[in-house]
């Protein structure tokens, strides 16, 4: 009898001791966890702001500036153009 | 039973120590032991929520789940507003150390922006809190942080970034400080484009950190997108044409827009004077104004083809009727109408060609008022249009019962009425849509528009021929000819009114416009131009507003895909070479 009373105190402080280990562990991989997230939310953002960035590179005004100022280009207009008969089945509503 | 307890046999030692004393001490440790329980049961029954709530402050922290606002797309998914991390400045004065940090602080004031001056001004202000700057750049927050000054610390907030800039500004919109709309599509949005914040409950350990949650976690739902019609190629292009065409025709301000006239969508919608939405210091009411929105004014000759297409409709002429315009004036009850330029006997078509105020009063005077009224109003005239927009008028359009015939007489060339630009573009989708006006919108729409009827398909084709005329050789508004596309449109050169009258000869201020399409046997665009008080020599609008027009259906239509109707006289120099393999 004693030794099942032994025994089962020995588990009991066992378990017990097993239950800080885990606490301790969950707690250490959830702060990991949030910081993850927190760094996910981060870069969300920071993808964000870049891609914001690389559309007021290249704005339409930009674009025209650059083109005219340092590429000498010109506006494209029908008499330099050589148009080729193709309609697509699907955008046959947006031809004249 | 003895008195006493006898603990030692000496009796020099011996001490009586009467029963009562140890009974007594029993009692009291009982009655101690009793409080306590008593304490216990307190603590963990009676006040337990007290108790619970105090642990709950000192580990427990509710944290803000911060919702992004939405962004603002134009048709084609490109970023017209976004949200960014924009980091507050802020600062403790009193934590500040003026004296060992100079160094620090000096360069702190060069990443502000700020002399040094004005930055020991702040930290003056206030001992607990100043603003340093609100919302710098991620990348100047960054280096903030880097310089590592006690007492200097950030606050997370978001910018509204606007890479369109000035082109869409009055369409868009902005935010304030705390990223709510103040203005356009911002504004009208808002609702959709904040979402929702949500709600975390954690414990934090000594360190701050969180370690567990507690209860539900509330998720932020994120702001809706907002896709509008915008195309934003084509705004830029109408915005820039506009623009140089009121400072070349210095003008006080000018609108144009630009509807799809087979989905109703408003591929452009541009004004100038205009802002830069990032920079908002000095603004004032002209710049902010959406006036393609929001100012009305007397639409002149742009109403006339209503007039003739409704006296085509109900058989009152053809449009190979003649009518005597001569001798260039005609006088009605007293008062008399003149033609800018006297013409002789014109048909119906010429009179919309050479846009005759008398020819068009005198068609007008063959049809009841209420007649009249009532196709101006089914093409919107008098009506506030179903935009999306906050601050769209309406117009004025007075019933028909109270005009006086001299009234019904000018009605019907554009005066006596009031309109905005953006109507009197949407009411063109009649000429276009063969006969139906559709409603337009802001949004990007995948359904084709669903029109109402106001006239038949053929008189719509008969004044589209007719404004095919007008902006064609002999018209009022050659200058809108484009290369390769055929273009019809009404040009409108309207008085304004000065005081009470529209002002004497040699003092009189205009307003030009011209509203037309193409290609104009199956009208893809509509686009309207209106310039306001042109004052370097020329104010028609044939002279000023077309060639706005014509440049912007030029290039809208080149964009769009769409291939010319009209033969165009190549200039490709093209030697045909053998291919070698």
């Amino acid at each position: 009898m004693t030794r099942v009373n032994l025994f089962l105190l020995l588990s009991v402080v066992l378990s017990a001791l097993y239950l800080v280990q885990v606490q301790y562990d969950s707690r250490r991989l959830f702060t990991e966890l949030d910081r993850a997230q927190a760094e996910q939310r981060r870069l969300q953002q920071d993808s964000e702001r870049l891609l914001v960035e690389k559309r007021a590179q290249a704005t339409p005004a930009r674009v025209e500036k650059i083109a005219h100022e340092k590429l000498q280009m010109r506006q494209a207009g029908p008499s330099i153009t050589t148009y080729v008969n193709y309609t697509e089945p699907s955008t046959a509503s947006a031809q004249p | 039973m003895s008195r006493s307890v006898q603990y030692t046999s000496s009796p020099l030692l011996a001490s009586p120590t009467p029963v009562w004393r140890s009974k007594f001490l029993v009692g009291v440790i009982a009655l101690s032991f009793c409080g306590l329980a008593a304490r216990a049961a307190y603590i963990q029954v009676f006040a337990n929520d007290f108790f619970q709530r105090q642990g709950e402050v000192r580990f427990s922290r509710t944290i803000e789940l911060p919702a992004n606002r939405g962004r603002i797309l134009d048709r084609n998914g490109l970023i017209l507003a976004s949200s960014v991390p924009a980091p507050s400045i802020w600062a403790i004065p009193d934590d500040v150390d003026t004296t060992a940090d100079k160094d620090k602080l000096q360069q702190l004031a060069r990443l502000l922006e700020m002399p040094l001056a004005e930055l020991t001004r702040k930290l003056d202000e206030d001992r607990t809190f100043v603003w340093l700057r609100r919302q710098v750049d991620a990348d100047v927050a960054a280096r903030v942080a880097a310089l590592d000054i006690k007492g200097i610390y950030q606050r997370k907030e978001y910018k509204r970034q606007y890479p369109e800039g000035e082109a869409a500004a009055q369409v868009v919109g902005f935010t304030n400080v705390e990223d709510r709309g103040q203005e356009g599509i911002e504004l009208m949005f808002n609702q959709q484009l904040v979402g929702r914040p949500g709600l975390r409950h954690v414990i934090k350990d000594r360190l701050g950190r969180a370690v567990e949650d507690i209860g539900e976690v509330i998720p932020p739902v994120d702001g809706r997108d907002i896709q509008l019609s915008i195309d934003s190629k084509v705004q830029f292009f109408a915005y820039q044409k506009l623009r140089e065409a009121v400072i070349g025709n210095r003008a006080q301000a000018g609108s144009v827009v630009v509807l799809d006239a087979l989905s109703g969508e408003v591929l452009a919608l541009a004004n100038y004077p205009s802002y830069t939405p990032d920079r908002r210091q000095n603004l004032t009411g002209a710049q902010l104004r959406n006036r393609a929105l929001t100012d009305t004014f007397e639409p002149g000759s742009v109403m006339k083809p209503f007039t003739i297409g409704l006296a085509l409709e109900t058989g009152v002429v053809k449009p190979s009727t003649v009518i005597d315009t001569a001798p260039g004036s005609w006088s009605l009850t007293g008062a008399t109408i003149h033609d800018a330029h006297p013409h002789g006997a014109l048909t119906v078509e010429q009179v919309i060609q050479v846009s005759s105020n008398v020819g068009t009063a005198k068609i007008a005077m063959q049809m009841p008022a209420s007649a009249m009224w009532e196709a101006f109003s089914q093409a919107g005239f008098g009506q506030k249009p179903q935009v999306e927009f906050p601050g769209v008028v309406s117009g004025r359009l007075r019933p028909a019962s109270r005009w006086r015939p001299i009234e019904q007489a000018t009605a019907s060339y554009g005066y006596g009425l009031s309109a905005s630009l953006f109507q009197m573009v949407r009411s063109y989708t009649v000429f276009s849509h063969d006969g139906q006006i559709i409603p337009a919108t802001l949004l990007k729409s995948s359904q084709p528009a669903v029109g109402v009827n106001v006239f038949s398909p053929r008189t719509a084709g008969q004044i589209r021929k007719m404004l095919q005329m007008a902006a064609g050789p002999g018209g009022t508004g050659p200058k809108a000819q484009t290369q390769g596309y055929s273009v019809g449109g009404k040009s409108g050169t309207a008085y304004k009114q000065v005081g009470k009258g529209y002002g004497t000869d040699g003092n009189r201020k205009y307003r030009s416009w011209f509203v037309g399409m193409a290609p104009i046997d199956q009208p893809r665009i509509i686009v309207g131009v209106m310039l306001d008080e042109p004052s370097a020599g020329k104010y028609f609008g044939g002279d000023v507003a077309a060639p706005v027009f014509s440049e912007t259906v030029q290039q809208t239509l080149r964009m769009l895909n769409v291939q010319p109707d009209m033969a165009v006289h190549p200039n490709i120099v093209a030697a045909a070479e053998e291919e070698s393999f």
